[in-house]
């Protein structure tokens, strides 16, 4: 029905309308039927995002060129310039040759990027253009996040129903879907960085959305504070982009078919992967990039605000904080893949942030006892795993990392669903030691639950398996090189060992919640039972999503074939043959094996007999691994120590020099009058001879000096 | 016969400083308002007759004009001034300008009179009372008119 263009503009543009009305209109007109707008437009923009996917998929996708051995995929991208938003006539200077120098990268013909001489690009101008993108990587992005919304929105009909802030809520989110979808959208780095801004000001809005709370206050202005230091690192990356390839572009500016400007990222980049820039300057980028996207994913040194972003109401913590904001780290990666895949360096930096993050987040999930904390940690262990997938620098990585962002976002917005179900019903209670054989009140949600933990856990066949496999497959890979191949094995195991603790504090949560004698909190009151239609219905088609998405993506092939045309993964290489076909089976059998103990592990501890917690929690205390766990590794308190404490320290003096110094300086300026006037004032005492004889006085005064000057 | 214009000035500029002089005095010195008034008509008296002293010499009428000016205003004003002065005697029922302080500033206290100390009721000269002693003293004949040594 429409071409590519049009529903690439009508994606963001439906949600941005729904946004806008929903701001004039909510507070007075609409009131308890804000939804009605918003989840409109996000049911209109999720068809067109499935339309614009079915489009790119025929144009692009698996069965153009049947009978080709060799796996060289033909990048496929489609562009819509609106209009240019700035521009600066010969902005870019080449740096001078010798700038970016090191003694150990001799090759720097390479180090400056644009292949040829960077003399070409002198004088070229600056230009942001409002330019949306279509390809392979943005279409699965953007029927994710418009899915998940939509769903999401359906589902806060139900948990916001009755809120004073209702029409706020839905503006907020309508916001974020138009930031998040122009986010996967654009194709320069400039605006990439704006919506980047704009989704992180969409997730401090959103927690802060009981914003009469302190705590939830506090988590908003965290997670902003925090975000900054990994926007910082991303700005910068821009900065150097710029520098080292004289364009901010993604894609190529053509003329008729002739490449006249090429892109970072474009269809001739990734027919040439020469031009990426290497060495000294092309690391830096990357680390920087990954600075923003760890800041952004919550990865590891910047993690601390997911789990207090769980102040904000459960389904925002669903959609953004699991689902799709967070991810847009992963998706900054994928597509700077090229430059990723020209360091090294970074791409192991990448690797060892994400297997660590992975194992860390997971060790400190077992012990926590909020609900939606464990699921947050979940979340960012579960990030770290896409990390390492990324990390690897394959085209396998990528894609395994894309399809894990996929299922991940329906399983753990699924997760996170129940358990806004469950504290719906329980009164806002999240403490798992405080609940327990919920699953004869909440059938719908336990069953949905159940499904989810074991997406989340990764049992065959649910979505969960698929997608993790392809992430272990990936880091199991055989690299080129020795060094690189233990590094990668290492990370292997790490990611093996995450696979058994997911499982294992899933199920904990799990059996504590769900199974074992009820336990209800009186918070609950009268209304312990199941939540209504509008939350049930999102929740049971989440969870048939998470049983299929996984298997219909793994078997058909067809999300693996359709973004190696994305031209970020083009150049990386292609999908070896081997690997797509059957998999790994024997991975996978050990993959299910250690889930399987995981699981047989929570069943015994929190399940089976009692006693079996008196060895499991003695020896995890002898280790020190329950003190580390269940203060989760010491981050906050490092950072309270370390950046806190003498920012405030450094914030109260300049106060005080501001209240006594300046301060003090403009009072002067105030006081000096009136102590003059105080001076004055008893000569004023009404008496008119003595105005007379002033007057007198002062004419004598003035006679004299005239005579004596 | 020629007058001498200079001298004649001069006459004139001393006997007007003279006026203005009497005029300031009194004016510093009295609290009743109507010679408060007086005073000041004195001092203007002076400053016209100079004025008109100086208009001779230069032979320019303007210093003449100027005093008929002055005359006028200075009749407008005895009335208003005068006019004033009984309405603020009806009111406060004297003629003492401190009386009517009332636009100093708020916190300055008022002016208080204490007055000129009363003078003590005159006495009768208490003359020294000598006995008389010896006797009166012989002026020579030739003295009585003029004594040198006195």
């Amino acid at each position: 029905m429409f071409d590519v263009p049009a529903l690439a503009i009508l994606i963001p543009a439906l949600p941005l309308a729904a946004t806008l009305a929903t701001a004039a209109l909510g507070r007075h007109v609409l009131r308890q039927r804000s939804h009605v707008p918003v989840i409109t437009a996000l049911g209109l923009a999720f068809l067109a995002s499935t339309a614009l996917l079915v489009q790119v998929y025929r144009e692009a996708g698996p069965g153009q060129d049947p009978g080709k051995s060799t796996r060289q995929e033909i990048p496929y991208e489609r562009i819509v310039t609106l209009w240019t938003w700035a521009s600066v006539p010969g902005a870019y200077e080449s740096a001078p040759k010798d700038r970016f120098k090191t003694s150990e990268v001799p090759e720097t013909s390479e180090v400056l990027g644009p292949a040829g001489s960077s003399a070409d690009y002198e004088g070229r101008d600056l230009r942001v253009a409002v330019t949306l993108r279509a390809d392979p990587l943005s279409a699965v992005m953007l029927v994710t996040v418009t899915l998940v919304s939509l769903v999401v929105a359906i589902y806060s009909v139900g948990y916001m129903h009755g809120d004073p802030g209702y029409w706020r809520f839905f503006t907020y989110i309508g916001l974020f879907v138009f930031s998040m979808t122009m986010l996967v959208s654009v194709s320069n780095f400039a605006l990439l960085y704006v919506f980047w801004e704009g989704v992180g000001l969409c997730s401090y809005l959103l927690i802060g959305f009981w914003f009469q709370k302190p705590e939830a206050a506090a988590a908003g202005k965290k997670a902003f504070l925090v975000n900054r230091v990994g926007d910082f690192g991303f700005a910068l990356a821009v900065f150097l982009i710029w520098i080292a390839y004289g364009t901010l572009d993604f894609h190529d500016t053509m003329t008729g078919s002739v490449v006249t400007s090429r892109g970072v990222l474009g269809q001739a980049a990734a027919s040439d992967a020469a031009r990426v820039a290497g060495g000294a300057v092309g690391t830096a980028i990357c680390l920087l990039l990954l600075l923003g996207a760890c800041g952004k994913s919550a990865q590891l040194p910047l993690h601390v605000w997911l789990p207090d972003a769980m102040e904000g109401p459960t389904p925002v913590s669903a959609l953004i904080h699991a689902a799709t904001m967070v991810t847009a780290g992963v998706y900054l990666v994928a597509r700077c893949a090229p430059l990723f895949a020209a360091s090294p360096d970074a791409l192991h930096a990448v690797a060892a942030v994400g297997g660590l993050t992975a194992l860390v987040a997971a060790v400190i999930a077992i012990t926590q006892n909020d609900l939606k904390r464990i699921l947050a940690y979940s979340t960012i262990s579960q990030l770290g795993y896409m990390f390492l997938a990324l990390g690897t620098g394959t085209a396998l990585g990528v894609v395994a990392a894309m399809f894990h962002l996929v299922t991940h976002a329906f399983f753990k917005g699924l997760l996170f669903l129940g358990a806004g179900s469950v504290m719906h019903a329980m009164g806002g209670v999240v403490d798992i030691r405080r609940l327990g054989g919920l699953r004869r009140r909440l059938p719908v949600t336990c069953w949905t639950y159940l499904l989810g933990s074991l997406a989340l856990a990764g049992v065959i066949p649910m979505a969960g398996f698929w997608s993790k496999d392809a992430i272990l497959a990936a880091v199991n890979a055989p690299s080129p090189s020795a060094a690189a191949s233990a590094f990668y094995h290492c990370l292997f195991w790490v990611a093996m060992a995450t696979a058994g603790l997911t499982a294992f504090y899933t199920f904990r949560a799990f059996f504590l919640v769900f199974t074992g004698p009820e336990r209800i909190p009186p918070e609950a009151g009268g209304h312990a039972r199941e939540s209504s239609l509008w939350m049930t219905l999102p929740l049971v088609f989440l969870a048939l999503a998470s049983i299929d998405v996984g298997m219909h993506l793994q078997w058909t092939g067809s999300l693996r074939e359709f973004l190696a045309r994305a031209p970020s993964i083009v150049s990386l290489g292609g999908i070896p043959h081997a690997a797509e076909a059957e998999g790994d089976w024997t991975l996978a059998g050990v993959s299910t094996a250690v889930v399987l103990l995981g699981i047989a592990l929570a069943w015994l501890v929190y399940r089976g007999a009692p006693a079996s917690q008196r060895w499991l929690v003695p020896l995890m205390e002898a280790t020190g691994l329950y003190r580390l766990s269940s203060n989760k590794f010491y981050f906050d308190q490092a950072y309270r120590g370390l950046v806190v404490r003498p920012l405030e320290r450094l914030a109260r003096t300049a106060a005080s020099f501001d209240h006594w110094l300046i301060d003090g300086l403009v009072d002067l300026i105030g006081t000096a009058p009136r102590g003059m006037g105080a001076l004055l004032r008893p000569l004023q005492g009404g008496l008119v001879q003595f105005y007379a004889v002033a007057m007198v006085v002062g004419l004598v005064v003035l006679l004299g000096a005239l005579l004596i000057f | 016969m020629a007058v001498d214009e200079s001298a004649l000035l001069n006459g004139y500029l001393v006997v007007g400083a003279m006026l203005f002089g009497l005029g300031l005095v009194g004016f510093l010195s009295r609290r009743n308002m109507i010679l408060m008034f007086l005073a000041a008509e004195m001092m203007l008296q002076g400053v016209s007759l100079s004025l008109t002293a100086w208009g001779r010499y230069h032979n320019d009428f303007g210093g003449q004009m100027l005093v008929l000016f002055i005359i006028a205003v200075a009749a407008c004003e005895a009335a208003i001034a005068l006019a004033m002065i009984l309405m603020l005697f009806q009111q406060g029922g004297s003629l003492d300008i401190a009386v009517w302080d009332e636009l100093r500033e708020a916190n300055v206290p008022a002016y208080v009179d204490h007055g000129i100390p009363e003078e003590l009721p005159a006495q009768p000269p208490a003359w020294p009372k000598l006995t008389p002693a010896g006797t009166a003293p012989e002026i020579p004949r030739e003295q009585t008119d003029y004594r040198p040594h006195v």
